[in-house]
């Protein structure tokens, strides 16, 4: 019983990280409908700006973490900008758009592996707080992100509510040919939506950051995961993003109690071999935000 | 020296992937990432049973071959299900399945140190080691997928298997079957890849999880993308240049890890810079169907429009009944097709015409009522089957095959096509071709009776729109179905395009078929249909001919104005 409130705890915190990741995945994908494979390098890159001003340039922590959506943002739309806008300007099937993500993820990852090598870099002199509750062993990590992850959700919200920007973005991801005549410019809000769903994964980055260390191939994974996160949750839905991240988060961790180690990482890929195949739809769709 | 050899043992490798996977996304549209997971397979299953079974050469290989086509038969499944990136998606979470199994299943297979110590190839109880002994047996087994890929390709199943990349329901409109399409090609292309693996565990002595990561997948859909898609030599060419590349590396000093880093990097670089400037690759997907005048066989007009008896109820609908959620779309319709007649569905958008052509079709299923064709009910048929039994339609969006040309749009739609089988395809290919040969001058016939001729080789994406409606009328004549159901096909067209086509409708009736159209233009349905059925809301609220319903007070008030 010890074991699984553990899991289960442990299970809520990376469930709050894969919930920031399908978030910024699937507002990049429902609004545009490319298929962001450099999604990973963006993520390092953030976190790697990060380190450096910490770990190079002497930056306080606090100060350094607010460059990572900064960074992330001005990475995520200088890709859009440059790679896939003229692409679509000229009529390529969204096979080779996402041919080019891909090439576009190799390039940018073996580039950060020549600049920073393979190792682990992490923030020196860096120790989360440890709260222990009864059999629980918490770190300050789990908790901030699971804060993060709402703070960030309520504050989506709000924006695609509220601002011009937001319906604008709203009625892209419906329906962009009729967006396109009723005269929403979608180059412009492709562009923040690239920078905005980049600023949300750079959140999830920093934690990694500060959890294990920053590698040039960190962003691997977290592209999937966020591809399973936004799929499971059903695309288009910020509810069903969260519930998805918590989903696959609690799926994974209590999948230890039965499954050894080794698997973990398996297990994400399977649920969305799964999903995918059963409800192509996303389990949570009809949530709409 | 050694080093060229070596070369040439790894283009010979990769061009077997590369041809392989070409085959799937370049001949089928199917975009399954997972291509290094087969390579992967052939080569453990080559490595164990060589290592510890002690089997000797050429059992590895033929076991790899099986065991792999097997395991693409079943990756085939996810493909009926899902397409486009979602194929992508679920393919490349099948990669990194895989590779987790590889090392984690230490007992079978070595974990992450891999098996070492496979025991050479040897042929005539000579060992092969080394790249200069190695090299003609690589040649040979490379040439040997590719005369297989090409043989695939240019044949009729690979004419279909393009068709089913340009519109996947088109295709099985003709009466393709989508579900052998997609399990056969994809066992065949993994057989092949696995021979690669086979090659690649023979030669190093060694396999192991490394070779075969995403990253690999990649690498071999670069090769692809470079060489070109659709062209089989190109994705020779695209392998031996990415694999000839990076080697120019090995010249220049660096340490280990740099240089794999460096390899990475100009595979990447290379396929965005092809992306961007030359989208097509080195080598255009080549024209296939002939450029040369065909021999037309047969007087097509005279055998289609022979005059046959009329009458004679040929399909039946009665009390079909189609719901999508809250919404009927149809609601107990009676519809019969009669030989010899034109039968116009008419009615405001939105009235459940094109939903009435997928019931006949087996596009849908209907949710009640029976469908009866030449006095046998019909149930559950696909719609292949259908086409393969006699009834056609055509699509309001056309859906033409662009990327082929218009001879060969007819040609794939001819009926009966022995090439479509893979086994007849080997085994049988004096009849094959010959059949095909046949064919090509049927529809080539076809073509002149439609007045298309003179455009027969050109792509069906260059055509003007009234040339793509014919182009339409004459795919679905080829069928041989005698009922023909056409959607919209006047739409959008001038008086003159207009006559002919309605002129082409009415000789084929003369000729026996039952034609069925679906219709907006009041003077086109006039002067085309021998009956009228008129739809509203799901309902066929009246029937009779043209002249009597377009008199109909009612009616006119509702939608003849």
């Amino acid at each position: 019983m010890d074991l699984f409130a553990q899991l289960l705890a442990n299970g809520l915190g990376n469930g709050a990280h894969y919930a920031l990741l399908g978030l910024g995945f699937g507002l990049i994908f429902t609004t545009t409908r490319i298929v962001h494979f450099a999604y990973g390098p963006v993520f390092a890159v953030s976190a790697f700006a990060v380190w450096l001003a910490v770990a190079v340039g002497g930056l306080p922590l606090a100060a350094g973490v607010v460059l990572a959506p900064l960074t992330a943002a001005a990475a995520g739309a200088l890709v859009y900008w440059l790679a896939y806008r003229p692409f679509e300007r000229r009529g390529m099937s969204s096979h080779s758009v996402l041919i080019l993500s891909l090439g576009l993820s190799i390039v940018l990852e073996s580039l950060l592996t020549l600049i920073f090598g393979p190792n682990i870099h992490t923030v020196p002199g860096f120790a989360p707080p440890i709260f222990i509750l009864g059999p629980v062993f918490l770190t300050g990590l789990q908790i901030g992100e699971v804060i993060a992850v709402l703070g960030v959700a309520g504050a989506l919200l709000l924006f695609l509510r509220q601002t011009r920007y937001g319906h604008a973005i709203l009625a892209l991801s419906d329906d962009r040919d009729m967006a396109r005549i009723v005269g929403i410019d979608t180059d412009r809000i492709s562009l923040i939506v690239f920078a905005l769903g980049s600023a949300i994964a750079a959140v999830a980055a920093v934690f990694t950051l500060l959890n294990e260390g920053a590698t040039p191939s960190m962003g691997f994974n977290p592209v999937f995961v966020a591809f399973v996160v936004a799929v499971v949750g059903g695309l288009g839905s910020i509810p069903g993003s969260i519930l998805g991240g918590f989903l696959v988060g609690l799926v994974e961790s209590l999948g230890l109690w039965k499954i050894p180690t080794e698997w973990q990482n398996s297990i994400a890929f399977v649920l969305l071999f799964v999903v995918l195949l059963a409800r192509p739809q996303g389990l949570f769709a009809g949530a709409r935000r | 020296m050694e080093l060229v050899l070596h070369i040439g043992v790894m283009i010979c490798i990769y061009a077997i992937l590369a041809t392989s996977f070409n085959l799937l996304i370049g001949f089928s549209g199917l975009f399954a990432f997972g291509h290094a997971v087969f390579y992967a397979l052939g080569a453990y299953i080559t490595a164990l049973t060589a290592l510890r079974l002690h089997l000797p050469f050429p059992l590895p290989l033929i076991l790899s071959v099986i065991g792999t086509g097997l395991l693409g038969l079943a990756v085939a499944l996810p493909a009926l299900r899902i397409s486009g990136i979602y194929l992508v998606i679920i393919t490349l979470a099948l990669q990194v399945i895989a590779i987790d199994v590889i090392i984690n299943w230490t007992s079978l297979t070595g974990g992450p140190t891999g098996i070492s110590g496979i025991p050479a190839l040897s042929l005539l109880g000579k060992p092969l080691t080394g790249p200069a002994v190695f090299l003609p047996a690589a040649v040979i087994a490379a040439a040997a997928c590719f005369l297989i890929a090409r043989h695939i390709g240019d044949s009729p199943f690979g004419r279909s298997l393009r068709a089913m990349r340009e519109n996947e329901s088109a295709a099985a409109s003709v009466g393709k079957n989508i579900f052998y399409m997609k399990v056969s090609i994809f066992g065949v292309s993994a057989a092949l890849a696995s021979v690669a693996g086979s090659l690649f565990a023979y030669y190093l002595s060694y396999v192991g999880a490394d070779s075969f990561q995403v990253s690999e997948t990649v690498l071999i859909l670069s090769m692809v993308v470079v060489g070109g898609t659709g062209n089989l030599v190109g994705s020779v060419l695209g392998a031996a240049l990415l694999v000839i590349l990076p080697e120019a590396l090995a010249f220049v000093d660096l340490p280990e890890g740099i240089a794999a880093q460096l390899r990475l990097l100009i595979y990447g670089c290379v396929l965005i810079l092809f992306l961007v400037f030359r989208p097509e690759g080195l080598l255009r997907e080549p024209r296939r169907g002939g450029r040369h005048a065909v021999a037309v066989s047969g007087n097509a007009a005279a055998e289609l429009t022979t005059a046959a008896p009329a009458g004679g109820v040929v399909l039946e609908g009665t009390g079909l009944r189609k719901r999508f959620g809250g919404i009927t779309a149809i609601d107990a319709l009676d519809i019969q097709l009669t030989r010899g007649r034109v039968t116009g569905l008419v009615g405001p958008n939105g009235a459940g015409k094109t939903t009435a052509f997928n019931l006949l079709t087996g596009f849908l299923p209907a949710d009640q009522g029976d469908i009866r064709f030449r006095g046998q009910l019909l149930r559950r048929l696909r719609p292949h089957e259908l086409v393969r039994a006699g009834i056609a339609r055509s699509f309001q969006d056309l859906r033409l095959f662009a990327g082929m040309s218009v001879l060969e749009n007819v040609l794939v739609a001819l009926p009966r096509q022995r090439g479509d089988g893979l086994l007849t395809l080997f085994l049988r290919p004096l009849l094959v071709r010959r059949q095909d040969a046949a064919n090509t001058s049927r529809a080539m016939a076809i073509l002149d009776f439609i007045g298309l001729a003179d455009r027969a080789f050109d792509l069906a994406e260059d055509l003007s729109y009234a040339e793509e409606k014919l182009l339409v009328v004459a795919r679905l004549i080829a069928t041989e179905a005698e009922v023909l159901l056409f959607d919209e096909p006047l739409s959008g067209l001038d008086a003159g395009a207009m006559r002919k086509i309605i002129d082409l409708l009415r000789r084929l009736a003369a000729g026996g078929k039952a034609i069925c159209i679906i219709e907006h233009n009041l003077e086109a349905i006039r002067s085309a249909c021998d009956q009228l059925i008129y739809l509203d809301e799901g309902r066929a609220l009246a029937q009779g001919n043209p002249e009597t319903l377009m008199a109909d007070a009612d009616l006119v008030r509702r939608y003849f104005r």
